[in-house]
C-alpha cells in the first residue's frame, strides 16, 4: 500500500463515526421527510396519501407565517451581533497576555453548558422584579420590566442570551483564521508603512474571508435550527408570550407532537430545508464561498 | 416481544433540524415507512405489559414512586401477565416526544396515564381499550357523577380517573399581615381581586399570580372563569367562545397584567408551582390546584397559608376545573384485555384493599380528592378532610367543579392564542374571541371523532 493511500484510508477511517451518524440522524431522515410529506399521518401509525395537501395547507396557515416572521427577525439580527461580538473578541484575545487563558475559557464557558442549564440560568436571572438584572435596573425605574414576559421584548432577549451562548464558539473559529495569518505578511505590511488599521483592513480582513463566510453560514443555519431555537424557548418560554418567540422549528415541533399532524411537519420541514439551501446558495453566491480573490 | 423500551429522546445537543426530523428519525430507526400501518400482529397473550406514567420508579423513591411500585408487585405475585413499570419524567411525559413517537412506530406502551386534555387525541387515534367488560358495575356506581362520562364514548368507559384536582385560590397570611390585611379582606369577585392584589403589590411582590405559559395547563386554569359567566368553548356542536363570558374572563386575566398586580412571568415549574411563587414571597395570591397541599407539606412546612374559591365576576357564579389524570389501556397493545384488567383492579377494586390503596394515593401520598364515594367515605373516616384547605376542597370548592373538558388540539389551540394575546399583549378580548369562535368553528364543520365536551 502506499503512504498516499494509507493516509486516505487512515483519513476515511477518522471521518467515519461522523458520516454515519449524519447518515442514520440527518440524511435518512430528510429523504423520508420528503417522502413523509405527502401523506396525512395521524401520529398512531396510519398514513393516508394527500399527494400535495400538506403543502396546500401552507398557504392560509398564519401561525406558520408567523413562525417564519420571528425565525427571520432572530437570524437578521442575531447573525451579525454574534459576528461583530465574537469577532471582537477573538481579536481581543489573540495576542498572548498575562492570563489569557482565564480570559478566552471565560469567553468560552457558557459554551460548553447544555442549552437546557442556560435556559434555567438566564429564568434566574431575568425572573420578574426579583431578577438580578431587575435589581440592577431597579435605580433607574425599570424594575419591573418582564424580559421574557413581554411580546416586544421576549425575542431580542433570546438574541442577547444566543449571542452570550454562542460567542465563546465562534470566537474559537475565527482564533483559528487568524492563526492561519501568515506573520511575516503582517510584518512586510508594517515595514511597508502600513498602521494597525490598514493591516487590519488590508491584510488580515481579507484572509479571514473563509473563516467569516464559515461563521455566518454556520450561525445562520444555527439561528434557523439549532439549539437556541428549539431548546431555549421550548425551556424559557414555550414560544410565548402571545407567540412572540415562537420560531419555526418550534411550530414545526408542535405540529408534530402537540397536533399530531407529523406528516404537515414533515413537508413543513423540506421547506425549511429548502429555504436554508437558498440562504446559503445566496451566501455562497456573493462571497464565492469566502475564496480568495485570486483562486 | 419484551417492553422494548423506546429510546428517550432527551434534550440533546444534537439537534440540526430537529423538531420535524426527530420523528423521521424514529421512524427510519423503528418501524419501516408506511408498513407501520397495523403493526398490531401481537395476540393476546403476552406476558409482559409496559405501564409508562411519570411517579415511579422514581429516583427520588418518594411516597407517590412507592406507591406505584407497590401497586405494581401487588398485582404482579398474583397474575401470570405481568405489569413493568417505565417511569418518564413528568417534563418529558407532557411536552416530550416519547409517547408520541412510540406510538407513531406501533409501539406504544399497553398502560399508561393521560389528562382529558389528551383523550380525544388517542380516542381518535383508535388506541383506547374499551375497559368495560373489565369494570363491575358495582365499580362504576362508585364513581361520582360525571367523572366517567368524561372519559367515555357513546356509554363505553376508556379510563379510569385516578383522582380529582380542583383549583383554589392560594393566599399567603404574612403578605395580607405586612399590606395591613385581614381575613375580611379576602376577594369574593374579580374587582376585589385587583383591588386586593394592588395593596398586596410592591417592589419585591405580587399581588395575585395566574399561570402565563401556553399550553395545556394554563387552558385549564382559565377555564373556570369562563365558566362563571356561563359561558363555554363548545354549544350544541357549534362553537359558542364568542361570548360575552369569555370576553371578561379574557378582560379580567389581561387586566392583572395591565394593573401591573401580576407577573408576566413565574417563578421555578410556573404558574402551578406554589412553593416556588407564593412560598417564596413572589406572589401574595395564586391560583393553583389541590395538589399544592402536599408540594407545601413537604417542602414549606412552616410556611403559612390559606385557600379561597377562585373570585367570581359580578352576577357570576362559582365554578372551578376538576382535572385529574387516568389510567387507559392501549387497544393496539400486546394484551389489551389484561392491561384492561390490570386498571380496574388497580383503580376501581371495591374490596377493602382496593378502596385502602384508592384512599392512599387520594390522601395519604398526594392531597386531591377521591373519585369514588367508597374510597371518600374511607378518607372521612380517617380525618383526611377534616379540616384546613382540603375541608374547604371538599366542602366548598370542589361541589362547583365541572370535569376538565376534552378538547382536541384544534380546539385547545385557539382558545390558548386568546388568552396569551389578552393576558400579555394587551389585545382586544372581544377580537380575540371572535377569532378564535371561528377557527373552533371552521374545525367543528370537518371533525368526525367523539363527541367534543
Amino acid at each position: 500500500m502506499t503512504r498516499k493511500r494509507r493516509e486516505a484510508l487512515a483519513a476515511y477511517a477518522f471521518l467515519a463515526p461522523d458520516t454515519i451518524g449524519l447518515l442514520i440522524f440527518v440524511a435518512i431522515p430528510m429523504v423520508l421527510a420528503f417522502g413523509v410529506a405527502f401523506f396525512k399521518v395521524d401520529g398512531f401509525g396510519n398514513y393516508q396519501y394527500v399527494g400535495l395537501a400538506n403543502y396546500k395547507l401552507m398557504a392560509g396557515d398564519d401561525q406558520l407565517w408567523a413562525s417564519l416572521k420571528v425565525t427571520a427577525i432572530y437570524v437578521v439580527t442575531f447573525v451579525p451581533i454574534a459576528f461583530v461580538v465574537s469577532f471582537a473578541l477573538a481579536m481581543l484575545v489573540r495576542n498572548h497576555f498575562k492570563g489569557i487563558g482565564w480570559v478566552r475559557s471565560a469567553f468560552f464557558l457558557p459554551n460548553v453548558v447544555s442549552l437546557v442549564v442556560v435556559g434555567l440560568i438566564w429564568q434566574f436571572l431575568l425572573v420578574d422584579k426579583r431578577g438580578a438584572l431587575s435589581k440592577i435596573l431597579a435605580p433607574f425605574g425599570l424594575g419591573d420590566v418582564s424580559f421574557l414576559g413581554t411580546p416586544s421584548l421576549a425575542l431580542g432577549t433570546y438574541v442577547v442570551i444566543s449571542v452570550w451562548f454562542l460567542m465563546g464558539y465562534q470566537m474559537l473559529v475565527f482564533l483559528a483564521g487568524l492563526k492561519d495569518v501568515p506573520k511575516e505578511l503582517e510584518d512586510a505590511a508594517q515595514i511597508d508603512g502600513a498602521g494597525s488599521w490598514q493591516r487590519f483592513r488590508y491584510v488580515i480582513w481579507p484572509l479571514l474571508r473563509p473563516t467569516s463566510f464559515f461563521v455566518v453560514v454556520n450561525s445562520t443555519i444555527g439561528a434557523v435550527t439549532g439549539l437556541q431555537a428549539f431548546d431555549l424557548v421550548f425551556v424559557l418560554t414555550k414560544g410565548g408570550p402571545a407567540r412572540a418567540t415562537s420560531t419555526v422549528v418550534l411550530y414545526i415541533y408542535e405540529q408534530a407532537f402537540t397536533f399530531n399532524n407529523m406528516g404537515y411537519a414533515a413537508a413543513l420541514t423540506t421547506v425549511v430545508v429548502a429555504i436554508l439551501v437558498v440562504c446559503t446558495g445566496l451566501m455562497f453566491g456573493v462571497t464565492r464561498g469566502g475564496r480568495f480573490d485570486e483562486d | 416481544m419484551a417492553a422494548s423500551p423506546f429510546p428517550a429522546r432527551q434534550l440533546s445537543r444534537r439537534s440540526v433540524l430537529r423538531g420535524g426530523l426527530g420523528a423521521f428519525a424514529a421512524t427510519a430507526a423503528g418501524v419501516p415507512l408506511l408498513s407501520a400501518c397495523g403493526s398490531n400482529e401481537s395476540g393476546g397473550n403476552a406476558k409482559e405489559m409496559s405501564f409508562w406514567n411519570f411517579y415511579g420508579p422514581s429516583d427520588d423513591q418518594g411516597p407517590q414512586s412507592k406507591w406505584f411500585v407497590d401497586t405494581v408487585a401487588e398485582w404482579n405475585k398474583n397474575n401470570d401477565v405481568k405489569v413493568k413499570l417505565r417511569y418518564i419524567p413528568g417534563k418529558d411525559y407532557l411536552n416530550g416526544t416519547t409517547l408520541q413517537t412510540a406510538f407513531q412506530s406501533g409501539q406504544g406502551p399497553d398502560i399508561f396515564l393521560i389528562s382529558p386534555g389528551d383523550f380525544l387525541r388517542y380516542y381518535n387515534g383508535g388506541v383506547l381499550q374499551d375497559l368495560g367488560s373489565a369494570l363491575s358495575d358495582e365499580s362504576k356506581k362508585d364513581y361520582l357523577p360525571g367523572l366517567l362520562e368524561a372519559r367515555s364514548v357513546d356509554g363505553k368507559v376508556y379510563g379510569l380517573p385516578m383522582e380529582i384536582e380542583p383549583l383554589a385560590m392560594y393566599y399567603s397570611e404574612a403578605a395580607f399581615e405586612s399590606a395591613g390585611l385581614s381575613e375580611a379582606d379576602l376577594p369574593k369577585t374579580w374587582d376585589q381581586t385587583i383591588a386586593v392584589a394592588q395593596k398586596l403589590t410592591n417592589s419585591k411582590r405580587y399581588g395575585v399570580m395566574f399561570e402565563t405559559l401556553p399550553g395545556y395547563y394554563q387552558n385549564f386554569t382559565w377555564y373556570p372563569f369562563m365558566w362563571q359567566g356561563d359561558g363555554n368553548a363548545i354549544k350544541d356542536g357549534k362553537s359558542a367562545f364568542d361570548s360575552p363570558a369569555s370576553v371578561q374572563a379574557l378582560k379580567f386575566w389581561g387586566d392583572t397584567i395591565k394593573n401591573k398586580v401580576a407577573p408576566r412571568k413565574a417563578l421555578g415549574d410556573g404558574g402551578g408551582d406554589v412553593v416556588s411563587n407564593l412560598g417564596s414571597g413572589a406572589a401574595a395570591m395564586q391560583q393553583s390546584g389541590i395538589w399544592a397541599v402536599a408540594d407545601m407539606r413537604t417542602k414549606a412546612k412552616t410556611f403559612k397559608y390559606g385557600i379561597i374559591p377562585l373570585p367570581t365576576p359580578d352576577g357570576g357564579s362559582a365554578a372551578t376545573d376538576l382535572g385529574g389524570w387516568a389510567f387507559v389501556a392501549n387497544s393496539k397493545g400486546k394484551n389489551p384485555e389484561a392491561a384492561a384488567k390490570f386498571i380496574a383492579w388497580a383503580l376501581g377494586s371495591t374490596d377493602a384493599a382496593g378502596v385502602e390503596r384508592q384512599r392512599q394515593w387520594n390522601t395519604v401520598v398526594k392531597t386531591n380528592l377521591p373519585p369514588r364515594k367508597s374510597v371518600q367515605q374511607a378518607a372521612d373516616a380517617k380525618g383526611a378532610f377534616a379540616d384546613g384547605a382540603l375541608k374547604k376542597f371538599v366542602s366548598e370548592i370542589a361541589p362547583t367543579g365541572k370535569p376538565e373538558p376534552r378538547f382536541p388540539p384544534e380546539v385547545y389551540q385557539p382558545i390558548a392564542d386568546a388568552i396569551q394575546a389578552c393576558q400579555l399583549n394587551a389585545a382586544d378580548p372581544a377580537k380575540a374571541a371572535a377569532d378564535a369562535a371561528e377557527k373552533i368553528d371552521t374545525f367543528l364543520k370537518t371533525y368526525q371523532g367523539a363527541p367534543i365536551s
